[in-house]
């Protein structure tokens, strides 16, 4: 297979990463912290989907729904608990709960939940495009034969329908004007008379409907289990860190160029070293952040 | 602590004098005599556990002990109230999905123990605790087992754990029983080196399970046997997955057969399209998977979706009916090869296990029942409960030669009337190597109708074709 299939990969990958990283991104641009915490809200939004598909059942787009529509509240109200009494101490008070709370939470969702990875019912459907021309460059095949499945446009198409709905409300909205000023300057955003702590809600709850989404297409892909969104939260951190920390376009940008490495870091690499095309992603990370360290957006929105 | 050490070192001299010698010094007369002399400085050689014996009398057995190189040292021995066992567990992890039947097999394996009047008398008690599968938290596990628990045995720790812990488990003196690894590092690390008298040169971890070589050697063979001579591979980079992967490659080139990819992968993946493309860039029949059983969902989902063909020899943690039910279909025909369920007290085994609680079998939970009932038995024919007296004893109560048993109970009662005993366990003849290690045969479970269900058996004559004795 070439390079268009493993393309392809990548932006599935990337989808995968870009949907959760925007929400783990508008966090820290507006609420100032850094929520280690935030692959716990991915895991949840797994298991309430699971949950609406097993036990309700509902259809698995209607399980997407109740799953985002849970992510949302259940941010929201860990916010109020753990997050907003402390708002005023700085962000290293809030880094250090987030982790805190992140431990407590896989902890007690392995409690509840048991030790066996629960799976979403689906079934798949392949599309193929062969026969295309070869267009070789050396050992690497440009086009070759093409596959995606039905799971691969899912994923594609809620990341591009999330994309849209974002710029719009960001754009769009009073609410989303008011994210993005206070991501530039709370001060002068509460000094306009932007209600901040309104805004903050809004953020977690938008953070939470994300992570829901991101949660159930992770779990259709591959299973809920306790560990589920702590195993991508690093992908998800460098991915944010990589568009630029605090930017929701620049997290879109790092998680499509973190995808893409992967999926072509693990075609491409010598035998042997396939095994560490994570790690690839990550070089990149440190050296894009060497030569800009604002990241791919080149603002950083906070200073934490 | 150095106190308490320091009475292990006692216990530990008093196990490996001969049998013969009459004029053994039990410990109790020991700190008497060492309290009337009014040496202070020994004061921290007391210890307050529960486990101190009331006093030692050495007796003769039956067979040939006592020169010092059978590590014969059946002694009758007041013995503790309680002998603890201590079990690192897969309570989570990756593995955590094999843990119930392991446990089960354990409190099953105590239960019989104790019905049948325990060792020494004692009761045996089973300490477990969770280590993730995880080498640092395997550490402080075993080391909380030891020191906090008083642990005579540990029965458990897998691959990922013993390996990079080797050394400190070597310090640690004392012996590791366990179901779990198929490390091909331990075929020839473990074991009393067929020299149960002499502890020199021991090393402290016996597996009551066979190793990867071993049914690797039975897996490749089937492989080949089918007419799969060449072979695409992909594995994890844990030391589990990697092991087995290289044992059964190891089986495979030997007897004939090529490998046309290999490609190596991270766990824990959401994707792992770019790795099937890349493995699926050569052309072969049939590819071996060693992942845990998550990833290999993931994995050979995909491998489905994507149409890539070919036929998937399973590593042996595979062959779970889960797989099946998330993979599909497409899985019809694929095999995984399993330890054989080949011990002449299997039966016995499955009754006992059975009545002890409903976690189904797999292949770890036959070797928990063998790792605790040879411990035990050890335990009985030594005398005493002591990490060292355990250790000398292993060997004895499991090769050949003496009266065969295949419960406590009947070793119990053999050792009592002074025969030496051969212990038959539930997943192998438990005949343990010098190496420490058991043969026996493997099991080729397939993939069809829905259910992985046992098609052919490689036996261990076949399998013994492909492993040298010394080498294993």
């Amino acid at each position: 297979m070439g390079l268009t299939q493993n393309i392809v990969f990548g932006l599935v990958t990337g989808s995968y990463i870009a949907i959760a990283a925007i929400g783990f991104t508008l966090i820290y641009g507006i609420v100032n912290m850094i929520n280690f915490a935030y692959g716990e809200y991915i895991t949840i939004g797994a298991f309430i989907g699971i949950l609406a598909a097993g036990a309700l059942p509902v259809p698995l787009p209607v399980a997407v729904l109740v799953a985002m529509i849970g992510g949302g509240v259940v941010s929201l109200a860990l916010a109020k608990g753990f997050f907003t009494p402390i708002n005023d101490t700085g962000p290293i008070p809030m880094l250090l709960t987030s982790i805190g709370l992140g431990l407590a939470l896989r902890n007690v969702i392995r409690l509840l939940a048991g030790r066996n990875a629960r799976y979403f019912e689906t079934s798949t459907t392949t599309f193929r495009f062969e026969g295309l021309p070869a267009l070789s460059v050396g050992p690497v095949d440009l086009l070759g034969n093409v596959f995606v499945t039905s799971e691969h446009l899912i994923v594609i198409g809620c990341a591009v329908v999330v994309f849209v709905v974002l710029h719009a409300l960001l754009t769009r909205t009073d609410v989303g004007i008011a994210m993005r000023a206070m991501g530039d300057d709370e001060s002068l955003a509460r000094v306009r008379g932007i209600n901040t702590q309104r805004i903050r809600d809004s953020v977690w709850v938008l953070a939470g409907v994300l992570a829901g989404l991101a949660g159930v297409l992770i779990a259709i892909q591959t299973n809920a289990s306790a560990s589920t969104g702590y195993a991508h939260i690093l992908q998800i951190l460098a991915a944010a860190i990589l568009g630029g920390a605090g930017s929701p376009y620049g997290a879109i940008a790092g998680s499509y160029v973190i995808g893409i490495v992967l999926a072509l870091s693990t075609a491409f690499l010598p035998s042997g070293m396939t095994e560490l095309s994570s790690a690839v992603a990550f070089v990149i990370l440190v050296g894009v952040l060497l030569v800009k360290p604002s990241g791919i957006a080149g603002q950083e929105v906070r200073e934490a | 602590m150095d106190g308490l050490r320091y009475i292990g070192h006692c216990e530990t001299s008093s196990a490996v004098m001969p049998r013969n010698d009459t004029g053994r010094v039990n410990r109790r007369t020991f700190i008497k005599t060492a309290g009337a002399g009014g040496v202070v400085g020994l004061a921290g050689c007391v210890s307050f556990g529960g486990d101190d014996s009331e006093s030692t009398t050495t007796t003769e057995s039956g067979g040939n002990g006592g020169d010092g190189d059978d590590g014969a040292t059946t002694t009758t021995e007041s013995a503790p109230e309680q002998i603890v066992f201590g079990q690192p567990g897969a309570l989570t992890g990756a593995w955590d999905f094999l843990q119930p039947g392991v446990s089960q097999a354990a409190d099953a394996a105590v239960k019989h123990v104790n019905d049948a009047g325990g060792p020494l008398g004692a009761e045996l008690v089973l300490k477990r605790r969770d280590t993730g599968v995880d080498p640092t938290e395997a550490r402080t596990v075993t080391t909380q087992l030891v020191e906090n628990d008083d642990a005579a045995a540990i029965i458990g720790l897998f691959s990922s754990e013993i390996n990079p812990l080797w050394d400190y488990l070597q310090e640690l003196q004392t012996p590791v029983v366990t179901n779990w690894p198929g490390s091909t590092f331990l075929d020839t690390h473990g074991g009393d080196k067929g020299t149960p008298g002499d502890v020199s040169d021991d090393e402290w971890v016996w597996r009551s399970i066979v190793g990867d070589t071993v049914h690797t050697s039975g897996n490749a063979a089937y492989a080949m046997e089918q007419g799969f001579e060449n072979i695409g591979v992909i594995n994890g980079n844990t030391e589990g997955e990697r092991s087995y992967a290289e044992g059964f490659l190891a089986a495979f080139e030997n007897q004939g057969g090529s490998v046309a990819n290999r490609v190596e992968i991270p766990l824990g993946e959401s994707s792992y399209q770019s790795a099937l493309s890349r493995l699926f860039q050569e052309d072969f029949d049939a590819f071996l998977v060693s992942l845990p059983q998550e990833s290999a969902i993931t994995l050979l989902s995909d491998w489905s979706d994507g149409g890539y063909g070919g036929t998937p020899i399973l590593s042996d943690t595979l062959a779970q009916q889960a797989v099946i039910d998330q993979v599909g279909s497409d899985l019809h025909g694929a095999w995984a090869a399993v330890p054989g369920r080949s011990g002449p007290s299997y039966d016995f085994f499955e009754s006992t296990y059975q009545n002890h609680g409903d976690a189904d079998i797999n292949g770890w939970t036959p070797p928990t029942w063998d790792a605790v009932i040879v411990t035990a038995l050890a335990i009985e024919r030594a005398g005493e409960a002591s990490p060292e007296a355990i250790q000398q004893n292993l060997g004895p109560v499991s090769r050949e030669g003496g009266t065969t048993v295949t419960s406590f109970e009947e070793g119990k009662e053999a050792l009592a009337n002074g025969e030496e005993i051969n212990y038959q366990g539930a997943a192998t003849p438990t005949n343990f190597t010098a190496h420490g290690n058991v043969f026996g045969s493997v099991s080729i479970m397939t993939a069809q109708d829905g259910a992985f269900s046992q098609t052919a058996e490689v036996s261990a004559e076949t399998v013994r074709e492909y492993v040298p004795e010394g080498e294993y």
